[in-house]
């Protein structure tokens, strides 16, 4: 019976054509409007590193000058000064740790045997430990980071990120290459591949590019603290006193201006962790620092996060109202259907004559609600496309957020579907009510 | 066939009751055709209704086919009117979006046969009326004469035993009429029960037993063949 309500419907969608594509369409308008403020929300919230995210840590911790305390602030800087991060390296807590800082320099290849440099580009990136690789899963194209015995040489190494490497070597690879950074020449031991977490968590990036930037370039901590290289502008937090001048200054300084991430074996290390760390802040009252004595936090990858506030809440919030203009898509959809139906009364009461029960009826009108609803869905997807396509061409953070995956394709016609039903249900009961006799005196 | 005992039958509508039938009794045997006359309001159609499971009566006790109809759920009603009869109604009522073919096919599809059993059973009836050319064409494609015998090719797929028929002639002319008639003859004489609603006495004639209903009741259950003829 069901390919025959099925067939029965898909011929009914032609029966009443005006009637039929003004219900696809209020359906599909609704789907697309709904599921492509969702597929952003979804992407901008999404867990970057679902493998390990509850294994990997942000320290918080409070060394700021309780005198400059504000009431209600968020206690805490998610950012370590240059001592703390050292002392929590040497450590040797958790299984591994990376502490990392924003970078910018300039950069430019001399082709061997061409004497004529490329022109200097300018690159962001970060000075970290070589943990950081195998901490964030990062993939590698060409090479591999730098080793152990680099960060204690304070080599000069660099690992690149593939699109610089095919600035400057194009499709080779660039590895055991020099390229000039700032004043000093590097060797390239590594080429990063293809690694699209999406948002960027390991860091906040320059330009408030969480969802679409990369690190260009990245070099050992110990040679960019060895070699006097400043933190990038803007990334830093000082409560109370400015740093004194000169890379020293930022070495001294109880400004925070390091990202530092823990990992540890499994969630149940976390407590250890803490303790770890609650002990250290305890020794260091001992010298006069963290007189807040606020409590040390550890966040993992999405409590960080929630704490950065990626996610603007004019995105839930639109995609609240469009959630709103779908529901006002499934009313329109009733009324639409209620005339679709009631136009065929006749047909219910010949049918009931010759012997449909009313849950044949119900059968055959949930069928076709849901043809309804599918082609409602299709359209719909085509929709939520165009329409995520032209909000992708707005800006690059949106072009990595605006992207549909399989699972939304199918939640977009699990939607389309339960709208149809849940519009079709008042109208289906309705054509159920219809008793034979009194519809076919009437003709 | 059908058997009913102190039917009664009220419709309430704003305030309103309407007596349509009023213990109304009828007995009409298996094989046998009976035309049911009457003025209009007398509860004609009310009567085939609730003899056809179209509608449920108010009151009194309905037998079909030995069948006590009163405790049916809506499924088992549905079923009983697939499975033993058949109707035919004044307008037609073929579905305009389906083909000959699909129309007759409805009831079959209720009953659930397989492929083959409904293609063999609709091939049948349709050669019976007539229209085995026309099975591809739409009810708006054929004249009222044809649409008619359609209709009863459909009440006849299923092989009921009780053919319920509201004025089938109502809508055609004499000449389709009278073959439409004929047709009806010949179904009855291969068995079926007829019951038929009519304004025509010439029909009523024509017919084994005629019932007049006036104001909800059997007003005479004698065969009025003798003295119509004489009137």
């Amino acid at each position: 019976m069901f390919f025959y309500y099925f067939k029965i419907g898909l011929h009914n969608l032609r029966r009443n054509p005006v009637l039929t594509a003004l219900m696809v369409l209020t359906l599909a308008v609704g789907i697309a409007a709904s599921i492509s403020t969702l597929t952003i929300l979804r992407m901008m919230s999404q867990d970057p590193i679902p493998q390990k995210s509850e294994r990997l840590l942000v320290p918080i911790i409070d060394n700021s000058d309780p005198s400059k305390y504000i009431p209600a602030d968020r206690t805490g800087s998610h950012l370590l000064n240059y001592r703390d991060s050292v002392n929590f390296l040497d450590r040797h807590w958790a299984t591994n740790r990376t502490a990392i800082y924003t970078i910018r320099r300039g950069l430019q290849f001399h082709p061997i045997g061409n004497n004529a440099a490329t022109e200097l580009i300018t690159v962001d990136g970060i000075a970290t430990t070589n943990s950081y690789f195998a901490m964030f899963d990062v993939p590698f194209a060409f090479g591999a980071a730098w080793s152990a015995e680099d960060e204690k040489n304070h080599a000069k190494v660099a690992v690149i990120n593939s699109q610089t490497a095919s600035k400057l070597v194009g499709s080779q690879s660039p590895v055991g290459k020099v390229i000039q950074l700032g004043s000093d020449e590097y060797r390239i031991v590594g080429v990063v591949g293809k690694w699209n977490p999406v948002p960027r968590y390991t860091n906040v990036l320059l330009n408030d590019d969480e969802f679409a930037g990369e690190d260009q370039i990245y070099i050992p901590f110990q040679t960019a603290i060895a070699n006097r290289i400043d933190p990038f502008a803007g990334f830093f937090d000082c409560s109370g006193a400015v740093p004194a001048a000169g890379f020293d200054g930022w070495l001294s300084t109880n400004c925070t201006w390091i990202q530092f991430w823990f990992e540890v074996e499994s969630t149940q290390k976390i407590a250890q962790l803490k303790s770890q760390i609650n002990e250290y802040t305890a020794q260091e009252q001992q010298y006069g620092r963290f007189q807040r004595r606020a409590e040390n936090k550890l966040l993992n990858v999405m409590q960080w996060l929630d704490y950065l506030e990626l996610v603007d809440s004019s995105y839930k919030i639109s995609t609240g109202l469009s959630f709103a203009f779908l529901a006002l898509c499934t009313v329109n959809t009733i009324g639409l259907l209620l005339a679709k139906f009631s136009s065929r009364s006749t047909e219910v009461g010949v049918r009931r004559a010759l012997g449909a029960s009313k849950l044949d009826i119900f059968s055959q009108f949930l069928i076709e609600t849901l043809v309804i609803g599918l082609a409602g869905g299709l359209l719909g997807v085509v929709l939520s496309y165009s329409a995520l396509w032209i909000i992708s061409q707005q800006t690059k953070q949106f072009m990595v957020v605006a992207q549909m995956d399989v699972k939304m394709l199918l939640i977009a016609f699990v939607f389309s579907v339960l709208a149809s039903v849940l519009a079709g249900l008042f109208p289906i009961w309705r054509a159920c009510q219809i008793t034979p006799a009194i519809q076919l005196k009437s003709q | 066939m059908v058997r009913m005992k102190n039917i009664s039958k009220v419709y309430r509508a704003h305030m309103i009751e309407t007596h349509a039938l009023r213990d109304f009794a009828i007995h009409v045997k298996e094989g046998e055709f009976v035309t049911v006359t009457g003025p209009s309001g007398s509860g004609k159609t009310s009567f085939l209704s609730i003899a056809g499971l179209l509608e449920e009566s108010s009151s009194g006790e309905y037998l079909l086919d030995g069948v006590n109809v009163g405790q049916l759920s809506d499924k088992e009603r549905s079923h009983l009117r697939n499975e033993k009869l058949g109707f035919i109604f004044q307008g037609f009522n073929l579905i305009p979006d389906l083909t000959v073919f699909e129309n007759v096919d409805v009831p079959l599809r209720y009953r659930g046969f397989s492929r083959a059993e409904r293609k063999e059973r609709i091939d049948h009836v349709l050669a019976q009326v007539g229209l085995t050319a026309r099975k591809a064409h739409f009810p708006s494609e054929l004249s009222g004469g044809q649409q008619q015998r359609v209709a009863i090719a459909r009440a006849l797929a299923g092989s009921p035993r009780l053919l319920l028929a509201d004025e089938p002639t109502g809508n055609l002319d004499t000449q389709m009429a009278r073959t439409v008639m004929e047709l009806l003859e010949k179904i009855n004489q291969a068995g079926t029960t007829i019951l038929m609603v009519t304004h025509d006495p010439e029909l009523a004639l024509r017919s084994q037993r005629n019932v007049h209903i006036v104001d909800g009741q059997v007003s005479d259950l004698v065969r009025r063949h003798s003295s119509l003829v004489a009137g």
